[in-house]
C-alpha cells in the first residue's frame, strides 16, 4: 500500500527528530543471528536476566534515587518499583532514553468536558488506521457521585454535560504492567523512563496483552491500518502494525525530544498534565505533592503512572 | 494383525516402525467407509482454504474484535484439551489403580488424547495472522506469560500420546514401561489442565475468571467430557466391530462419568454462590454473571446446568445406568453441556469489558466456523483412519478377558465419532 511504507526507506535524516534513531531491525537482525548461532545459550539468559530483574526490581533498581529520603516517600517508592523490572534488555529505541526520566501524567477530571480532542489529535499524530476501529485514549461519560464503569456510557454523543463527569482512560503505563507480564514472546516491555512499549515486527497477535490489561489500553489492528498519505506522520510506524496489537507510548516519538504529548497540547481546558517524576520542578511532580490524587484500578497493584485528580 | 509379535506376516499388513499397519482393512472398505472419509477430507479442505483467507486477508474474517479478544478457537482449544484428559485418567488407571476393567480401553484413550490435543494446538495456530512469529516463542519465551507454559505443556502432552501410544500397540518394554509412561503422563495432563485453567484465572482484569476454583472446575470438566467421548467412541467401534468390550466395562465407566459430572456441577454451583452471596458479592462480578443467568449470554450458559442435570439424573439410577441408551445419551449431552461450558467461559472474560462496556455475544463467523469445523474433521478424518489401520484391540495375553480374537475391522464399516459439538 502506498502510504505503509517500510521505515528503512524512510528519509531518516529528514524526517526523523534529532536524536531518533530507528534500529529495530538492526536490532531484529542481531537477535536473529544471536538466536541462530547460541539459540541454546540466548533463552536461559533472557530467562534468568528476566527472573533475576523480577527479583531485584526495588532491591537493585538502576535509577537513582529520587529525592534524599526516598525510602520514606511512597513516591519515590512507586517510582523505583518502576524500574527495569520488566526491561528486558533490548529495546527498540524510537529516541533514546534521556536519561533519568520517569514520565507520568496527571489528568484533571473536573477540568476535562470530555471534547475528545486529546482523542483526535492522538490519532493524528500516532498513525492510528482510520479504518481500525480503535482510538488509544477512551473518554467514559460517567455517572455523578460513583466511579462506575458499568454504567459509563463510551459512545456519547453531546460532550460538556453538567450532569455528567468525563473520564479519559488510556494506557497507564503500569509500574507493574500485566500486559508485559502476560506476553509470550517478550514483543511488549517497559522502557528505562517507564514507557511501555510494543515492537510491532516482533509481536505475534495473540492478544492476551489485551486480556491481561485491567484498562482496556491495547487494542488489535485486524486490518491493515490505513491512513490518508497527506496525514501520515513519518516519526511513527504504520504499516508494520498490522496484525498487531498497539497502544498508547506516551508519543515517545515526541516526549524523547523535548515535546509534549499530543493529548496534553491538543486538551483546551488544560486538563492534562505530563512530565517527569524525578524532576521536582514538573508539572505532574508538583501536583503530586500538592493535591489529593487517586488513580483507575489502584487495587490491582499495577500501580499506574497516569494519576487522576478531581 | 494387531499382535506384539507377529509371527507369520498377514496380506496387507505393513511393519513400519514395529507397528503392523493393517493397510490391507483400507482396501478391503466398503463403500460406506470411503464416502465417509472423502466427506471429512472435503470438510478439511474447506478448513484450510478458510485458514487460507484469514491468512491473506487478515483477522478482520474473523468475528472477533477488540471487545472479543478471543473467540471460537480460545473455547475449542479448552474444549478439545479437556476432552483429551478423560482418557488419560481411563489409560492411566489401568496402570495406576489396576483398574482392569479399562485395560481394553487403553490404546483408543491415548489415541484420542493425542489426536485432541493435536487439533486443539493447530486452533491456536490458526487464529494467528502471521503464524511463523511463532518462532519467538521458542527464542525467546516470557517466563512470566502463563501461555508459554500451556503452549509448552500442549506440545509435550500430544508428543508424550503419541509416543505412549507407540509402546502400547508395539509392546515395547512391556507393562513396566507402560507404567512408567502413565507416571509421566498423569501429571502432564494434570499440568496441561491446570496452565490452560490459569490462562483464564491469573488475569485480574477479568472479573469472572478471575476465580481459584477456575483450575479444579476445568480438572473435573476436562474428566468428564473426556470420559463420556470415550464411552460414546467406544460404543461406536463396538458397533462397527473394530473393538469389543465387556457391558461391565461401561457400567464402570458410566459410574466413574456420574460421579465427576457431580462433582463438575457442584464446583460450578460454588463458584455461582460466591458471586451471589451478599457477604461475598461484588457488584462487577454480581452483574457480570447476571449477563450469563438471566441476560443475553443466558442461552450460552443455561445449558450447562440444563444438559449438566439431565446427564447426571440419567446415570444416577442403579437400575438403569447399564442401559446403553441411558449412557450414550448422558454422555452426548455432557459433552454438549462441557462445549457451552468452554463457549461460556470464553465469553465470561468479555461480556462486560475492563472499562465496563457491555458488549453483545460473540457469534463466530463463517471463516472462523469453517476453521473449526475444518480442524475437527481433520481429527475424526485420523481418527477414522487409525481405527482401520491400527493395532487398537488390545492382545489376549495382556487382558484375559479381552474376549475372542477376531479380525472384525475387515467388515469395513464407517466409524463416526458423535457427541462432538461445534
Amino acid at each position: 500500500m502506498s502510504q505503509d511504507f517500510p521505515r528503512d526507506e524512510r528519509p531518516e535524516g529528514a524526517t526523523a527528530p534529532e536524536g531518533t534513531t530507528f534500529s529495530r531491525r538492526h536490532f531484529l537482525t542481531s537477535v536473529g543471528i544471536a538466536a541462530g548461532v547460541v539459540a541454546a545459550g540466548v533463552v536461559p539468559a533472557a530467562l534468568m536476566a528476566q527472573s533475576a530483574n523480577a527479583q531485584d526490581a526495588t532491591a537493585t533498581s538502576s535509577e537513582p534515587p529520587v529525592a534524599p529520603g526516598a525510602s520514606a516517600d511512597p513516591l519515590a517508592e512507586i517510582i523505583a518499583a518502576d524500574g527495569p523490572a520488566n526491561y528486558p534488555g533490548h529495546p527498540v529505541h524510537y529516541a533514546k532514553p534521556a536519561g533519568k526520566e520517569k514520565w507520568a501524567m496527571v489528568i484533571d477530571v473536573r477540568a476535562c468536558v470530555g471534547c475528545r480532542k486529546c482523542v483526535y489529535a492522538c490519532v493524528e499524530e500516532n498513525n492510528i488506521g482510520r479504518n481500525s476501529g480503535f482510538t488509544y485514549i477512551q473518554v467514559l461519560e460517567m455517572e455523578p457521585g460513583k466511579i462506575d464503569l458499568e454504567s459509563a456510557v463510551l459512545d456519547y454523543d453531546e460532550a460538556g454535560r453538567p450532569d455528567k463527569w468525563y473520564f479519559p482512560v488510556q494506557c497507564m503505563h503500569c509500574a507493574h504492567p500485566p500486559c508485559v507480564y502476560g506476553c509470550p514472546v517478550q514483543a511488549t516491555w517497559k522502557e528505562p523512563d517507564g514507557i511501555v512499549l510494543i515492537d510491532y515486527n516482533k509481536c505475534i497477535g495473540c492478544r492476551n496483552c489485551m486480556i491481561t490489561c485491567p484498562y482496556g489500553a491495547r487494542h488489535f489492528n485486524w486490518v491493515r491500518p490505513e491512513v490518508p498519505a497527506a496525514e501520515i506522520n513519518p516519526k511513527v510506524p504504520l504499516g508494520e502494525k498490522a496484525w498487531t496489537a498497539e497502544k498508547c507510548t506516551f508519543c515517545v516519538q515526541r516526549t524523547r525530544n523535548g515535546q509534549t504529548t499530543a493529548c496534553v497540547e491538543a486538551c483546551p481546558t488544560g486538563a492534562r498534565k505530563f512530565g517527569d517524576l524525578n524532576d521536582p520542578n514538573s508539572d505532574v511532580a508538583i501536583l503530586l505533592k500538592t493535591r489529593r490524587v487517586w488513580r483507575l484500578k489502584e487495587e490491582y497493584s499495577t500501580e499506574p503512572m497516569i494519576w487522576y485528580v478531581g | 494383525m494387531a499382535m506384539t509379535e507377529p509371527t507369520t506376516p498377514q496380506p496387507g499388513i505393513k511393519r513400519f516402525i514395529k507397528i503392523d499397519w493393517n493397510v490391507g482393512a483400507l482396501k478391503a472398505a466398503s463403500p460406506r467407509y470411503w464416502s465417509w472419509v472423502g466427506m471429512l477430507v472435503i470438510m478439511t479442505t474447506l478448513g484450510v482454504l478458510a485458514w487460507v483467507v484469514v491468512l491473506t486477508t487478515g483477522g478482520n474474517a474473523m468475528a472477533q474484535r477488540d471487545n472479543f479478544t478471543w473467540g471460537m478457537w480460545f473455547a475449542d482449544y479448552m474444549f478439545y484439551v479437556g476432552l483429551a484428559a478423560g482418557g488419560l485418567v481411563v489409560y492411566a488407571s489401568v496402570h495406576l489403580f489396576g483398574a482392569e476393567q479399562f485395560r481394553p480401553l487403553s490404546r483408543l484413550a491415548v489415541l484420542m488424547a493425542g489426536l485432541l490435543t493435536m487439533i486443539a494446538l493447530l486452533g491456536d495456530l490458526t487464529d494467528l495472522v502471521r503464524v511463523w512469529r511463532i518462532f519467538w516463542f521458542v527464542v525467546t519465551p516470557n517466563i512470566s506469560a502463563i501461555f508459554v507454559y500451556t503452549g509448552s505443556a500442549a506440545g509435550f502432552y500430544m508428543v508424550l500420546c503419541f509416543v505412549d501410544l507407540w509402546i502400547l500397540v508395539t509392546g515395547v518394554g512391556g507393562e513396566k514401561l507402560a507404567f512408567r509412561m502413565t507416571l509421566i503422563a498423569l501429571p502432564v495432563a494434570i499440568y496441561l489442565h491446570t496452565t490452560t485453567a490459569f490462562v483464564l484465572a491469573l488475569n485480574k482484569s477479568r472479573e469472572l475468571w478471575n476465580s481459584a476454583v477456575m483450575v479444579p472446575i476445568f480438572l473435573t470438566s476436562a474428566v468428564a467430557s473426556g470420559v463420556a467421548l470415550l464411552l460414546i467412541c467406544a460404543y461406536v467401534l463396538q458397533h462397527y466391530h473394530v473393538l469389543e468390550f465387556k457391558k461391565s466395562m461401561f457400567r464402570s465407566l458410566a459410574t466413574l462419568l456420574a460421579t465427576v459430572i457431580i462433582t463438575d456441577l457442584f464446583l460450578l454451583v460454588v463458584e455461582i454462590a460466591t458471586v451471589y452471596w451478599p457477604t461475598a458479592a461484588k457488584a462487577g462480578h454480581t452483574l457480570r454473571f447476571s449477563e450469563f443467568m438471566t441476560g443475553p449470554y443466558a442461552v450460552q450458559f443455561l445449558p450447562v446446568l440444563i444438559l449438566g442435570v439431565i446427564a447426571f439424573s440419567l446415570l444416577a439410577g442403579r437400575k438403569t445406568r447399564h442401559i446403553p441408551a441411558i449412557q450414550i445419551t448422558a454422555s452426548a449431552l455432557y459433552v454438549l453441556a462441557i462445549f457451552f461450558k468452554r463457549y461460556t467461559l470464553m465469553s465470561m472474560g468479555f461480556a462486560i469489558g475492563p472499562l465496563g462496556q457491555t458488549q453483545a455475544p460473540y457469534i463466530p463467523s463463517l471463516v472462523e466456523a469453517l476453521i473449526a469445523i475444518g480442524l475437527l474433521s481433520m481429527g475424526m478424518l485420523f481418527f477414522t483412519l487409525a481405527v482401520k489401520i491400527l493395532p487398537l484391540r488390545v492382545p489376549e495375553e495382556e487382558h484375559a478377558e479381552a474376549g475372542a480374537w477376531e479380525l472384525a475391522e475387515a467388515t469395513g464399516e464407517p466409524v463416526v465419532e458423535p457427541g462432538v459439538a461445534l
